[in-house]
């Protein structure tokens, strides 16, 4: 409403066009890095789909799909996201907004050319931080620069109270600028080939640090973010506990960041460091239900937006199996359950319990909230909508269970001893079996993706029956108010 | 009978939940639990008696066969885990009534339950013979179908409209999800301690 606007001068508006291509290339790289994903489990079938190339191969395209994935997709959702909570949060247009541009393309650019360099064969052989130094230099020029934008608009807004989903936010920035600078230290020889500076089994906990703080802070704390701010709006409602997020918050940060060693049971490191892993991750089930709690409670009240929403049913889906996948993590954690799942496919089950079930369904949910709202129009089809609603649960569940199943299969067969106590069965007769498994796991992934490109359909029909409207910064109420904050319209 | 009525849960899962505990020839108790017993009791018997005639078949070559004392263990804590299994659905499913509006009658929980958990429990046969790919084939589409009933049955047996029935069948998810991946785990802590299987560590 008019009245309810701080200002509706051109120089105030928010900066939503970066927000709506941030979305758009979020989208894009979903479909693409997904569908790599589809043709790498056809691949583990069979293998002849490489066609000999090396480029084609395995071990090239497995990081194309999980940086495509969480780079490509997950990062530009969340700055799409961050952008535009952090200036209806804080009540001002975004700091430094062509920076805000340079993100944008800044890191459009680095993923197709990282993504090629990927299939080129250049490699720091890190898991999730596979790509060399040149663009470990440039993701760090880029995130800086997400950082400066973000905590500019902090430092400008025009409210006293900064809102729980940029303390969210705040911290994804500041643990992967850490992470990333102090994993990534590297000898270069090249310009494709560096060595890490650490060695053998430091080397090892450093990467595992990076690895499952990659996990804590950007796929999960920056998408409680995005929770956070898009849950209450699409519910409608205030959250059900203020105070409980702000305790879910410090508890999140402080127990995560102990928890990397969990990935490295059974190993050269110390094992009171493997110890101490394991307890962090059992209490790190706290903070993680506590939100889940606060998310099921918030929506709870708003039933009645399901007749009228699609986007909600993913919202409440996306909570379900974040209780899910936060739970699995630390029960993987203690040492008597890791040593019969570690490297089977249950732990494959368990990432993707998280990336299709919560980080996938949260962000598809929060699309089809912004879109509509962006370019002030109905979302094109609520049917389609409702279609991938169940593309993307069916998918998910045929995706895990499969996963399940082939994971406990191989971590039995591979242990089990005869009765001299030799090992009973090969590693390649147990391995050569999952292949009906993974065809299960080719079909949800299908399944999967067919929603995803039924939501892209949907958005872009959206984004073209409208228009990206301006919008202004709302009045704050005196008592919560910095500087110019309760100057009216003029 | 009992069977009868569990065969008609899967098609009138409604009706079911009407008739569940007010059959004139038992106690109320009674006739309300006989159901969920023989629902928790059909998977572990189902299994052990795969595991004595074919072995575990994992997909290797040769099945894992186990003793007598094994296959009794097993198919004890099978049995253990489901059961508290069920109970706990029940507790947590009653708990969760009173957030989504819905009845917090015991007896309408237990029923709901009952007949949510026939699809799967009585799809278990497909344990006499256990192979695990031929188990997962079957099972998907029994949890699937144990899915549908819950979404479709909780809001007319708990009287809640759909829309919030959809969020309590959520929820109840989100439990069942916790539930199975629990079952997971307990299943490895007990192997590793070497209890059921022959691993070595």
């Amino acid at each position: 409403m008019q009245s309810e606007v701080l200002t509706n001068s051109p120089d105030e508006r928010f900066d939503d066009a970066v927000v709506a291509t941030l979305v758009g290339f979020s989208v894009a790289w979903a479909i693409l890095a997904m569908a790599v994903g589809v043709y790498l489990s056809a691949e583990l079938i069979w293998s002849w789909l490489d066609f000999g190339q090396p480029w084609l191969s395995f071990g090239r395209l497995r990081p194309v799909h999980t940086t495509g994935v969480i780079f490509g997709f997950g990062i530009s959702a969340l700055m799409a996201t961050a952008f535009y909570s952090v200036q209806r949060t804080s009540h001002i247009r975004l700091f430094m907004p062509r920076l805000a541009w340079f993100c944008c393309y800044g890191w459009q650019v680095l993923m197709v050319l990282g993504l090629w360099s990927l299939m080129a064969g250049w490699t720091s052989t890190k898991e999730y931080a596979e790509l060399e130094w040149p663009f470990d230099i440039a993701i760090a020029i880029l995130w800086v620069s997400f950082g400066i934008v973000f905590f500019g608009t902090i430092a400008k807004r025009r409210i006293r109270p900064i809102y729980i989903s940029n303390w969210f936010y705040g911290g994804l920035i500041i643990v992967i600028t850490m992470i990333h600078i102090v994993n990534s230290l590297a000898i270069p020889v090249g310009l494709s080939k560096s060595y890490s500076i650490y060695a053998g089994a430091q080397d090892a906990v450093v990467q595992w640090w990076y690895g499952h703080n990659a996990v804590g802070f950007l796929l999960t704390g920056g998408f409680l973010g995005m929770l956070y701010y898009f849950l209450p709006k699409q519910a409608n409602q205030p959250l059900w506990s203020y105070r409980l997020s702000i305790l879910a918050f410090w508890a999140f940060t402080y127990t995560y960041i102990w928890a990397g060693p969990h990935h490295l049971h059974y190993s050269a490191i110390p094992e009171w460091v493997q110890s101490l892993a394991v307890v962090m991750s059992l209490i790190l089930l706290a903070p993680s239900w506590a939100t889940l709690i606060n998310g099921v409670m918030t929506v709870s009240k708003a039933w009645e937006k399901l007749r009228v929403d699609p986007a909600l049913k993913f919202i409440v889906l996306s909570l379900a199996f974040y209780g899910l996948a936060t739970f699995e993590g630390p029960m993987m954690a203690i040492r008597s359950v890791n040593v019969i799942s570690h490297f089977t496919d249950w732990t494959v089950g368990h990432v993707h319990s998280g990336a299709l079930g919560w980080n996938a369904m949260i962000t598809y949910g929060t699309f089809y909230f912004l879109v509509p709202r962006l370019f002030n129009c109905e979302l094109y089809s609520t049917r389609l909508a409702n279609i991938h609603f169940w593309l993307a649960l069916g998918g998910t569940m045929l995706y895990i269970l499969a996963m399940w199943a082939a994971g406990v299969s191989q971590g039995l067969l591979w242990l089990s001893v005869d009765e001299i106590g030799e090992l009973q069965f090969s590693f390649k007769d147990i391995m050569a079996s999952m292949a009906p498994y993974y065809g299960l796991r080719l079909v949800a992934g299908m399944i999967f993706l067919g929603g995803t490109v039924l939501m892209a359909w949907n958005l872009f029909m959206t984004m073209r029956s409208g228009v990206i409207v301006d919008r202004y910064p709302a009045r704050v109420e005196s008592e919560f108010a910095m500087g110019s904050a309760v100057r009216m319209p003029s | 009978m009992v069977f009868k009525t569990l065969l008609r849960a899967l098609h009138s899962p409604r009706e079911v939940c009407a008739e569940l505990g007010r059959n004139d020839d038992f106690p109320p108790v009674i006739e309300l639990f006989r159901y969920p017993l023989l629902l928790v009791l059909l998977p572990p018997f189902f299994a052990f008696i795969g595991a004595t005639f074919f072995g575990w078949r994992l997909g290797a070559a040769e099945p894992l066969y186990f003793d007598l004392t094994s296959r009794i263990v097993i198919s004890f804590a099978y049995f253990l885990a489901i059961s508290f299994g069920f109970v706990s659905s029940v507790v947590i499913s009653t708990w969760m009534a009173s957030t989504y509006g819905a009845s917090t009658s015991l007896s309408a929980h237990i029923s709901l339950l009952t007949v949510v958990c026939a699809p799967l429990s009585l799809a278990s046969v497909i344990h006499l013979y256990p192979h695990v790919f031929i188990n997962v084939l079957v099972l998907i589409p029994a949890i699937s179908w144990s899915m549908a009933l819950l979404y479709r049955t909780l809001p007319l047996v708990l009287d809640i409209p759909p829309e919030r029935g959809m969020l309590m069948a959520s929820s109840i998810v989100a439990w069942l999800l916790v539930g199975a991946v629990s079952l997971l785990g307990l299943t490895a802590i007990l192997w590793s301690y070497g209890i059921g299987t022959n691993v070595r560590i």
